[in-house]
């Protein structure tokens, strides 16, 4: 079953007076329950891809459909409501927020999905939801670090409890291993296949061949489209 | 939910917060200690001229004055019994003062009114001393010197009319009402026998021989000292002082040689206008009438000459508008002269014609224009000032928001919406504008307030920061009153700047696609 299908994606930037074609009709299916790796050169328009999927840029042609739905021509709402509980994004560069902890970190999608009133309920349930998917991630005893207290490795775990929290049906990861060294790298595979195991469609950008390997199925991005 | 809780965190958080905060403090402050202190300017310029003049006024400007002042109050006071409550003639002139133990000089502008009408036209006896401290002692009329005596405890006491008028004052004196320029105002003590009245050993007396009373602007004779209290001491109530008066015709011309008049300064009037303190003083209409030869005077064939005044006040009964009366009474006058036809020497009717009618409004113009400019400018200003101090609150914020662009980014790729991610920096914005707002208001209110100590301190410390001097800015003291309405207004116009500041800059970043603001790193 298809959960998420990109269908001649293309997308450009401006560059001086002239524009730089990035993705040239991307074709691609994401399958329910698969972890699917997306492999290139760099430069190539991973991100970029991954970031369409995500709902997070707009292509400037094609369409992304989301559970049979077009992600681009629903109403700006529905599509904050999608991000907020369909997907979950892990970005390259972690982007925590500073001013938080750990904790309150993970909460935040949490938070932006619930009303003022809906929160002083649900906040306790919430909490443990938060402080349980960091153990899974192991990072038990760094609840009230902020960001700049934590190593790569471990920002970057933060960033993939941030974004599951809300078990999302979508996860995009962005090089999740990418600024980090092999061990540590390792330990978020492991992690990220720990969840592929319990159902989680996840899709992984990585320019790594070994990382690739580890997944479900590989594409690779060449030249803006999607090799055979 | 993350909207608050976001606002929050980034205001305890970031010492850009403070910094926010402390700009629009100091702005809320600056802007209305300035407007404050303007405001409070020209109010006090027109409380004044209203309260030194009446509601309308009658004249022709001349020195001579104008004749039939007296028949005209009648008329006027007849044909509109519900408007007009009080009409008193003035006569203004010039003279010479002369203190003779001292010999010391003063050219004086020389005001003759009739003191009871006079103080019902207008609030000229809230200006007097002596007659607060001892009410209802002042007057015009003939007076001698109070000398004041000591009983056993070496206390002055003085004589008893005096002793029971200030007992009636001690009774019921309102605390709030006080002088602050006046050294026993302040301590809520009496002036006896401090220098302000004449002290002898033995019973407290009349002494001299009666003379008539002359009440004087407080700044032609005392001087204020660093802590701005007046020295009355060089002039004891009821001294003798002498006035020299030139007298006018009709025509203009000088009368006879000019007359020195030995008076009694039985008090000293301190309108707070400076311009007039430093050169009034005031004499009985009649008296004065008298000796300026605007009186009554007998010619040769037997008829007398009309008695002139130079200017009618006049006071409305209450609910009346000068604005809607004052049109009437020019109309009344012009009836008035129509019946003066056939009998009015042509030197007389010369000066009848020159009569107009005003109201303390229009004639306040011609009095303060010089204030008026003054004003334009402060204006422009104040203008300046409120301009720099919403672009510079406008700038901070805009900074503020382009700091967190990447978080704006973050959470919306969390699924928050545009309003809402917006909505974070607009809060926060309010609520800077609130809190710097209210500590502005503090900070300027009690500034205001205490206006005047802190440029007594400071001119304590150096003579050049003495900003506020009353040759310059005719009052003697800076305003300083804070209007409710402006604190409102000021309060109001620092929140909406804050907020408007936060939200141009939120709404840019809040309604892209989240990905354009993460491209930074
Ligand atoms: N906002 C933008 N403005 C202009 N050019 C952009 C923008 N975003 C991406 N690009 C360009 O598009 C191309 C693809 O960028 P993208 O980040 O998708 O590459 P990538 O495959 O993820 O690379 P890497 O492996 O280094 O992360 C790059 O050449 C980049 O310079
Ligand atoms: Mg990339």
């Amino acid at each position: 079953m298809v959960l998420a299908k990109a269908t001649k994606i293309h997308k450009s930037y401006p560059l001086g007076k002239t524009r730089v074609s990035v993705l040239r009709g991307v074709n691609l299916e994401v399958r329910k329950g698969e972890m699917l790796a997306v492999t290139g050169s760099s430069g190539c328009g991973k991100s970029t891809l991954l970031h369409i999927l995500g709902a997070l840029d707009a292509p400037d042609q094609g369409t992304v459909s989301f559970a049979g739905e077009d992600l681009f021509a629903q109403k700006t709402w529905k599509r904050d409501a999608i991000r907020n509980r369909d997907v979950g994004f892990v970005f390259q560069f972690y982007h925590l927020l500073p001013e938080f902890n750990v904790l309150e970190n993970v909460l935040m999608p949490r938070m932006v999905g619930t009303p003022v009133l809906s929160w002083i309920s649900s906040r306790k349930t919430a909490k443990a939801r938060a402080a349980e998917i960091l153990e899974l991630v192991g990072l038990k005893d760094r609840f009230n670090h902020r960001p700049k207290e934590l190593s790569g490795g471990e920002r970057q775990r933060v960033a993939i409890a941030r974004a599951i929290v809300n078990e999302p049906r979508f996860l995009l990861a962005d090089e999740p291993t990418g600024n980090l060294d092999a061990k540590m790298g390792k330990g978020i595979m492991d992690c990220l296949r720990g969840l592929n195991q319990n159902g989680q469609t996840i899709v992984l950008v990585t320019h790594d061949p070994l990382i690739a390997q580890q997944a479900d199925r590989q594409v690779r991005l060449v030249d803006g489209r999607i090799e055979a | 939910m993350y909207k608050l809780f976001l606002t929050f965190r980034y205001l305890i958080s970031k010492w850009v917060a403070v910094f926010s905060i402390l700009s629009v403090w100091l702005c809320v402050a600056m802007v209305l200690i300035v407007f404050s202190v303007m405001d409070g300017f020209l109010d006090n310029i027109k409380q004044h001229s209203r309260g030194l003049l009446g509601d309308i006024i009658i004249d022709n400007s001349t020195l001579q004055g104008f004749p039939y002042y007296d028949d005209f109050s009648i008329y006027l006071k007849e044909k509109m019994p519900a408007e007009i409550d009080v009409v008193t003639p003035v006569i203004y002139s010039y003279g010479i003062m002369r203190e003779p133990l001292t010999s010391f000089t003063k050219p004086v502008r020389i005001v003759g009114i009739d003191f009871d009408s006079y103080c019902g036209v207008n609030s000229f006896r809230e200006s007097l001393y002596y007659d607060r401290y001892y009410p209802d002692t002042t007057s015009l009329g003939f007076a001698q010197l109070p000398v004041a005596g000591v009983d056993e405890q070496d206390k002055p006491i003085l004589p008893p009319k005096l002793e029971k008028a200030h007992q009636s004052y001690l009774n019921d004196r309102d605390e709030d009402k006080f002088d602050e320029t006046d050294f026993y105002g302040k301590t809520f003590s009496s002036p006896h026998g401090f220098g302000e009245y004449v002290q002898r050993f033995g019973q407290p007396s009349f002494e001299g021989n009666p003379l008539p009373g002359i009440i004087i602007g407080t700044d032609v004779f005392f001087h204020r000292d660093k802590e701005g209290f007046y020295d009355r001491q060089v002039l004891n109530r009821g001294a003798e002082i002498v006035l020299t008066i030139l007298p006018l015709t009709s025509r203009g011309t000088i009368a006879e040689n000019p007359i020195p008049v030995a008076m009694r300064a039985v008090d000293d009037s301190r309108t707070k206008v400076y311009e007039i303190d430093k050169i009034c003083v005031y004499v009985d209409f009649k008296l004065f009438q008298e000796y300026l030869s605007m009186g009554p005077l007998e010619r040769v064939d037997g008829t007398y000459t009309q008695p002139r005044a130079s200017q009618l006040l006049v006071s409305l009964k209450e609910g009346n508008d000068y604005n809607a009366v004052a049109p009437r009474v020019e109309a009344l006058w012009k009836e008035f002269l129509v019946t003066l036809y056939g009998s009015v020497t042509p030197k007389d009717a010369d000066l009848l014609t020159r009569v107009g009618v005003d109201t303390w409004e229009t004639r306040q113009q011609a009095f303060i224009q010089a204030v008026e400019k003054e004003k334009v400018l402060v204006t422009i200003l104040f203008a300046i000032i409120s301009i720099v101090a919403i672009v510079l609150i406008g700038v901070v914020f805009y900074m503020i928001v382009l700091q967190k662009t990447r978080d704006i980014g973050i959470i919306k790729s969390l699924g928050a919406t545009s309003l809402g991610v917006a909505m974070i920096f607009i809060m926060y914005g309010a609520i800077i504008g609130v809190i710097g707002g209210i500590l502005g208001i503090l900070t300027g209110t009690t500034v205001v307030a205490n206006i005047n100590e802190i440029q007594a301190w400071l001119a304590s410390r150096n003579p050049n920061l003495q900003v506020w001097s009353p040759e310059v800015y005719t009052f003697d003291r800076i305003p300083s009153v804070v209007k409710p309405t402006v604190i409102f207004a000021v309060f109001g116009m620092a929140v909406l700047t804050s907020t408007l500041g936060a939200l141009v800059p939120a709404m840019k970043a809040a309604w892209v696609w989240p990905v354009k603001t993460l491209r930074y790193e």
